[in-house]
């Protein structure tokens, strides 16, 4: 199904549209308000793009120094092409170690992996620790947004979804009650697991070290308790000095929720005693990606998350109705170069309004690509019939200035003179949940003819 | 394993090599009054924070803070109210039950209310995420204005695993509402001294 249909599934419940739309706007809000207390904001910006774009022309010298450090440092280190090794290699991991419960913090590249079913299937409990990622788990469902995951979930949905498999009492969605019973039972898992997965939000080369950012502290709790720590990380992670750490982590939590750092902001460099640690670097695409000169800039992204707050298309259609692991402008932009025909419809799915570029801390064109993607699609995937006549009748009515004057005329006429169940009928998708502008006696063309002979 | 393949291919598809900026701190520099800064900063993240003048007085200002905690493991010289101690080689499941953790910062950050703290300082690294409260001491002089100047402050530590801690654990995963005590420590306080 395309992008349109589906958002238009989540347009059914509109109090519940509207609550989203007005949710994310409120998060939009709070990261300008934030941004602007940054003396330097824009240079930070700057700055990041700079060195995102240093890290992916040196990629390969900064992945092997990378690699040799983590080793110095007594961490095993893992490479896969895709991501069918990549949950071989963490299950061999987990074999070895005789793993058999798991507890994992949030991880947009394990779910880009599919790893869960992957593990459940080799007979390996794995339970995701950060509450929305539970939340969503519980209800099968995939992450509706990158950093809030279940922000497409009404509290009630929440309570009875805890109810059943949490036991917990009904309350009317109490956060507080909810948040504390989620607590209790996440405090049991930590304390089973045998292992603990977590992603990587920057990977240093100068050190060999990875940083884990999270507001709940659930990284921390399984990957401090369990004997074997295993960190994922797509490989566009890395930076090249421990001091670039200081421009990423100012820009990060600011541009997801506003908050002026994430709780916690964890360094790891070497195991624990009596500990293992494991790094998995991860291709799956991202080579491909780096040879697309046009599309090569989307790898800096950090997963703040803020091109989606702001997208008033992504706040209107939910997270889910992009049926791709990262919803939103950016996987808009990183989907179609993982199966282009699959993921076609969501190039279009823009306004290309360019907000997403603008709140980007990482500087990526976010909406030129868009537009580039788009350019290829129209060539690559068979378009709509529908489509494509009236465009090509576009092409042709915008091409000639006689013929757009008399399509002028002709609208203007039948906008004001036609009987409004006509005008606003199914076949006129622009009349769909909105009132068409009145209509002036002429249009611009005239009124300038007009005035310039006064 | 595919690194072969992998570094191959990033050789072949990687553009021609970009610079690495320079970072110029002049332009973050700011004349802010560091303390209150890092004060007004705690409190926005939830936390709460305590100026005391006297040393002496820390674990008056504590006890009164946190009257019902009897499991308290402190890893600090300044404060004598540790009852459980801990070494290297105590399970670190064990802490399930600590009620507070008290535990010397060794520096902090006004911009966002952030506490550095290093394994050395805490001796398990579950700590200041699994004991039910957190106390964190910082002197006055140790705090930076932001983090380029932490990292400064930093980099010539043994790399085993630090953490900044900004404000107590939360989360807003229901409905966007703030709910302070997710699955690290439910509240903290800074204490500076």
């Amino acid at each position: 199904m395309a992008h349109a249909d589906e958002a238009a599934i989540f347009n059914k419940d509109e109090a519940k549209v509207n609550w989203h739309d007005k949710a994310l706007w409120f998060v939009r809000q709070k990261r300008d308000k934030s941004a602007h207390n940054v003396q330097g904001w824009e240079t930070l910006r700057d700055l990041a793009s700079a060195i995102k774009a240093n890290v992916l022309s040196n990629l390969d010298d900064y992945l092997i120094q990378f690699e040799e450090n983590a080793k110095k440092n007594g961490v095993t280190v893992h490479w896969a092409a895709d991501a069918e090794e990549h949950n071989k290699i963490v299950h061999s991991i987990l074999q070895k170690t005789n793993v058999k419960k798991v507890v994992k913090s949030k991880s947009m590249l394990t779910e880009e992996c599919h790893l869960n079913p992957y593990l459940e299937a080799n007979g390996i409990e794995v339970v995701d620790t950060d509450l929305g990622e539970r939340i969503v788990q519980l209800a099968e469902e995939p992450p509706s947004h990158i950093v809030l995951p279940a922000i497409h979930k009404t509290k009630e949905e929440v309570d009875v979804l805890f109810q059943e498999h949490l036991g917990t009492k009904p309350s009317n969605g109490d956060p507080q009650y909810l948040t504390n019973e989620a607590r209790k039972h996440l405090r049991d898992k930590f304390l089973k697991a045998d292992a603990a997965i977590t992603g990587v939000n920057f990977a240093v080369a100068e050190t060999g070290g990875f940083v884990v950012c999270t507001n709940e502290g659930n990284a921390d709790m399984g990957a401090h308790l369990a004997k074997v720590h295993i960190a994922c990380m797509g490989m566009e992670k890395l930076i090249p000095q421990e001091k670039h750490l200081g421009v990423f982590l100012r820009l990060l939590a600011r541009s997801a929720t506003g908050q002026p750092i994430t709780t916690y902001s964890s360094h790891f460099n070497k195991p624990a005693k009596g500990t293992e640690m494991h790094i998995v670097i991860v291709d799956n695409g991202r080579t491909e990606q780096l040879s697309r000169e046009d599309f090569r800039a989307s790898l800096h992204c950090i997963r703040c998350g803020a091109c989606m707050n702001t997208c008033p298309i992504y706040r209107r259609s939910g997270g889910h109705s992009y049926k791709a692991t990262i919803p939103g402008p950016i996987g808009s932009i990183l989907s179609p170069g993982k199966d282009l025909t699959k993921h076609s419809s969501l190039p279009f799915a823009s306004t290309l309004c360019g907000s997403c570029s603008d709140v980007c801390p990482v500087k990526i064109n976010i909406h030129e690509q868009l537009y580039k993607w788009r350019q290829i699609i129209t060539k690559d995937v068979p378009q709509p019939v529908v489509k494509k006549t009236t465009l090509k009748m576009a092409g042709r009515v915008l091409a000639s200035s006689k013929m757009y004057g008399i399509a002028g005329k002709s609208a203007r006429f039948m906008l004001k003179h036609m009987p409004k169940f006509i005008i606003y009928s199914k076949l006129n998708a622009w009349g769909k949940a909105r009132d068409l502008p009145e209509v002036k006696n002429s249009n611009f063309d005239e009124w300038y003819k007009n005035r310039q002979k006064k | 394993m595919s690194r072969e393949s992998i570094l191959k291919a990033v050789k072949q598809n990687k553009p021609t090599s970009l610079p690495l900026p320079e970072i110029d701190l002049n332009v973050f520099a700011e004349d802010k009054d560091l303390v209150k800064t890092f004060i007004g900063n705690v409190e926005f993240v939830g936390g709460r924070a305590v100026e005391l003048d006297d040393i002496k007085n820390l674990d008056i200002e504590i006890k009164k803070l946190y009257p019902n905690a009897s499991k308290i493991v402190s890893c600090t010289k300044a404060s004598g109210l540790g009852s459980i101690s801990i070494s290297e080689s105590t399970d670190p499941h064990g802490l399930e039950a600590i009620d507070l953790a008290i535990i010397h910062g060794e520096l902090a950050v006004a911009e966002n209310g952030a506490v550095w703290i290093a394994e050395n300082d805490v001796t398990l690294r579950v700590l200041p995420f699994i004991t039910n409260d957190l106390v964190l001491i910082v002197n006055k002089k140790d705090i930076h204005l932001h983090m380029h100047s932490a990292f400064e402050a930093i980099s010539k530590r043994d790399r085993t695993f630090g953490v900044f801690i900004s404000g107590p654990s939360k989360t807003a995963d229901i409905e966007q509402c703030l709910v302070i005590g997710a699955q690290g420590a439910v509240s903290l306080t800074v204490i500076i001294l």
